[in-house]
């Protein structure tokens, strides 16, 4: 099996602050890969930079075998988003907001119309499909978020949080959800701070903290190594117990990305 | 290969814009603020800036941007000549659209009114006045306007001496024809007179000058503002990640947003000239062709600007206020309201470094003067330059802003 992402030294500064630090990370073909760690830790900015939302400052990356500086438009044409914030337009309607994101992966006609029809269904939204978005609680919203991104079958699928602030009937769906869309072979990069949606979707998962990724392996792996019985021990191992975002830990944070 | 790139580069750009203007269709109290806008304002500017219409026989030589002022005249003289010179006066006064006039008993009377300022000024006709005509001595009237704001009162005094030239004309020529009989009285007065024979079509009012630059200013502000929300919004929102980390070029993303906000300008342009014409009396004697492309080229002229000035601030909040910076001015300096001859030489140099200047200008000899494609060339040029400098400037910032 192939790679569907190599990272060399991928590294994103903002002014002197690192987020993103000299990364390196293979993802194999038809895994899914889970991208852990507290919050501020660049997950969000590793995601960006790989599906060419956002330049690297040093390094580089391979989606799919292209480049994602020099070869994005053959990037983006086999990657699927879901951000971090909703891609959707609150004013459209679900069928609007698809048929728009599908044209502009070069869908049209008949085939677009199908496929639209297809996600809306996959989601259970055929009752809501007319009426505008901004009137949907946020699972719905969400549901019609994650098959936004599946318009065009992407090989490479980028998840980021897919699950936050949800009820847990809609974690419950994502998640199944997520395991029925590797069929066929799909990648899936799943970031998320939920220990358990990331042990239970991931083949392996990478703990990312202060832009580094500190390790790669199988939940089960981890768990072994660590001596613990479940992710949350070995992920509060790795990256302490302290807060993140206290004004006191910020500052070793820059000292650390300086070195 | 090419042709097939160029080819779905236009068609994201208008699937981009058709999305943009059917999400402005959806707010439908949007839509309707927005179209009500410009006929809100025209509405206000028009009675601000009445003018006369073509019909009179008197348009044009008694402009008075004051309208219908109220003017009390006192007979104290109370003779048949006299009655006719006062009725003559009201008459004129009405024909001309300067003043509404009343007549008082008395000075005392009047005066009250003007202390109260339900009159702006007093004719009276002073006893004797007749006889002094009668005997062709130099009969006097005389006028108290309402000093108290000095700008309307050296107005009415010069409204109210050419009207009663005119009045005064009248009556010599009767004489030179009961003394001379044969001799035209007109040359006699006036052996030499002088005749203006209008550039314009039609009536010159000031809506033939206000209009074309209210167009270009609307499209090109609205264009402006539009292009710096919808972006900003864009991109707090999160749906710009969606288009981008889609395979569209990046000039597509920023050719879309134009068409839409341009198209939406323009909707705004053509609402105004309508008004303007069903209302105001304004005539289109030129190709609207040319006002359409007068009307792009202003858009694109700005839009650079306006782009550079979006992806730096990042924000819409302060997107929106730093373009307020120049559009402010820019409505004031390029000659779209007032007359650039009436500002100090370092502004109309400002004035004249904005397109828009260039725009209005183009865009107001189309409407009123019918001119053609070379007559309007110069500005044109300035505009296309304008537009490649700002916009070959905007596209890598803009590319730099959404990547950072
Ligand atoms: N555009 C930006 N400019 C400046 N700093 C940024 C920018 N984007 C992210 N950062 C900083 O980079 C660090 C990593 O942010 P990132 O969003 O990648 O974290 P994350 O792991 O996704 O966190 P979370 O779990 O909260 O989503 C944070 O400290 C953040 O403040
Ligand atoms: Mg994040």
């Amino acid at each position: 099996m192939g790679l569907a992402i190599e990272a060399f030294g991928l590294t994103k500064r903002f002014g002197s602050f690192t987020a993103v630090d000299h990364v390196d990370l293979s993802v194999k073909e038809g895994e899914i890969f889970g991208l852990l760690g507290p919050n501020g830790a660049g997950k969000s900015t590793l995601v960006r930079m790989l599906t060419t939302l956002m330049r690297p400052t040093e390094g580089t990356a391979k989606v799919g075998g292209y480049d994602i500086v020099n070869q994005a438009d053959e990037v983006r044409k086999i990657i699927g988003l879901v951000a971090e914030k909703l891609i959707l337009y609150p004013r459209l309607n679900a069928v609007e907001n698809l048929m728009f994101f599908g044209r502009l992966y070069g869908m049209g006609g008949e085939e677009l119309r199908r496929k639209v029809d297809e996600l809306i269904e996959m989601v259970r939204l055929e009752r809501f499909k007319h009426f505008p978005i901004g009137g949907y609680s946020s699972g719905m919203r969400q549901r019609l978020n994650v098959v936004r991104a599946l318009l065009h079958d992407p090989k490479i699928l980028f998840l980021d949080e897919p699950t936050a602030m949800l009820d847990p009937q809609s974690i419950r769906f994502i998640r199944d959800l997520i395991k029925d869309l590797r069929k066929g072979g799909r990648t899936i990069i799943l970031t998320t701070h939920i220990m358990d949606e990331a042990e239970e979707l991931s083949d392996r998962v990478a703990i990312i903290d202060h832009g580094r990724i500190l390790v790669v392996d199988t939940p089960e792996g981890l768990k072994a190594r660590f001596g613990v019985s479940n992710l949350l021990e070995v992920f509060l191992e790795l990256t302490g117990r302290d807060l993140r975002d206290r004004a006191e830990n910020r500052v070793p944070i820059r000292a650390i990305g300086r070195v | 290969m090419i042709r097939t790139g160029a080819r779905r580069a236009i068609y994201v750009t208008m699937v981009m814009a058709h999305k943009d203007l059917l999400d402005f269709w959806k707010a439908k109290m949007l839509v309707v603020s927005f179209t009500l806008f410009p006929i809100v304002m025209m509405i206000i500017f028009g009675y601000m800036f009445p003018s006369i219409t073509s019909t009179n026989p008197y348009a044009g030589k008694f402009p008075s941007q004051y309208g219908r002022l109220p003017i009390g005249i006192v007979d104290e003289d109370g003779s048949r000549i006299s009655e006719g010179i006062a009725d003559q006066f009201a008459q004129l006064s009405s024909t001309t659209g300067l003043f509404s006039v009343r007549s008082f008993a008395s000075l005392e009377v009047a005066k009250d009114k003007m202390t109260e300022g339900k009159l702006k000024g007093v004719l009276v006709i002073p006893q004797g006045f007749s006889g002094a005509l009668s005997s062709n001595r130099q009969a006097t009237l005389i006028l108290i306007a309402d000093d108290t704001n000095p700008q309307l009162a050296s107005s009415i005094i010069g409204q109210v001496s050419s009207l009663i030239r005119i009045i005064s004309e009248g009556v010599a020529a009767s004489r030179i024809s009961d003394i001379a009989a044969g001799a035209d009285p007109e040359a006699l007065l006036e052996p030499i007179s002088l005749e203006r024979e209008p550039f314009v079509k039609g009536s010159a009012t000031t809506f033939q000058f206000l209009a074309p630059g209210f167009m270009a200013l609307t499209v090109t502000m609205g264009t402006l503002s539009g292009l710096a929300a919808s972006i900003s919004r864009e991109r707090e929102q999160g749906t710009l990640d969606g288009i981008m980390s889609s395979p569209v070029p990046r000039y597509a993303v920023i050719a879309s947003k134009l068409l839409a906000q341009t198209a939406r300008g323009m909707l705004q342009s053509f609402i105004i000239l309508a008004i303007s014409m069903l209302f105001f009396g304004v005539r289109v004697y030129g190709n609207p062709l040319l006002m359409v492309l007068t009307m792009f080229l202003a858009v694109l002229s700005f839009s650079g600007i306006g782009i550079i000035i979006t992806s730096i601030a990042g924000e819409q909040e302060t997107a929106m206020t730093s373009l307020m910076l120049i559009t402010m001015p820019m409505t004031f300096l390029s000659n779209v309201v007032f007359p650039i001859e009436q500002l100090p030489w370092f502004l109309q140099a400002i004035g004249k470094s904005l397109p828009l200047y260039y725009s209005a200008d183009a865009l107001r000899k189309i409407i009123v003067l019918n001119a053609q494609m070379h007559h309007i060339a110069p500005d044109l040029i300035v505009l296309v330059l304008y537009s490649l400098a700002t916009l070959s400037a905007a596209i890598p910032i803009f590319v730099r802003s959404v990547s950072r």
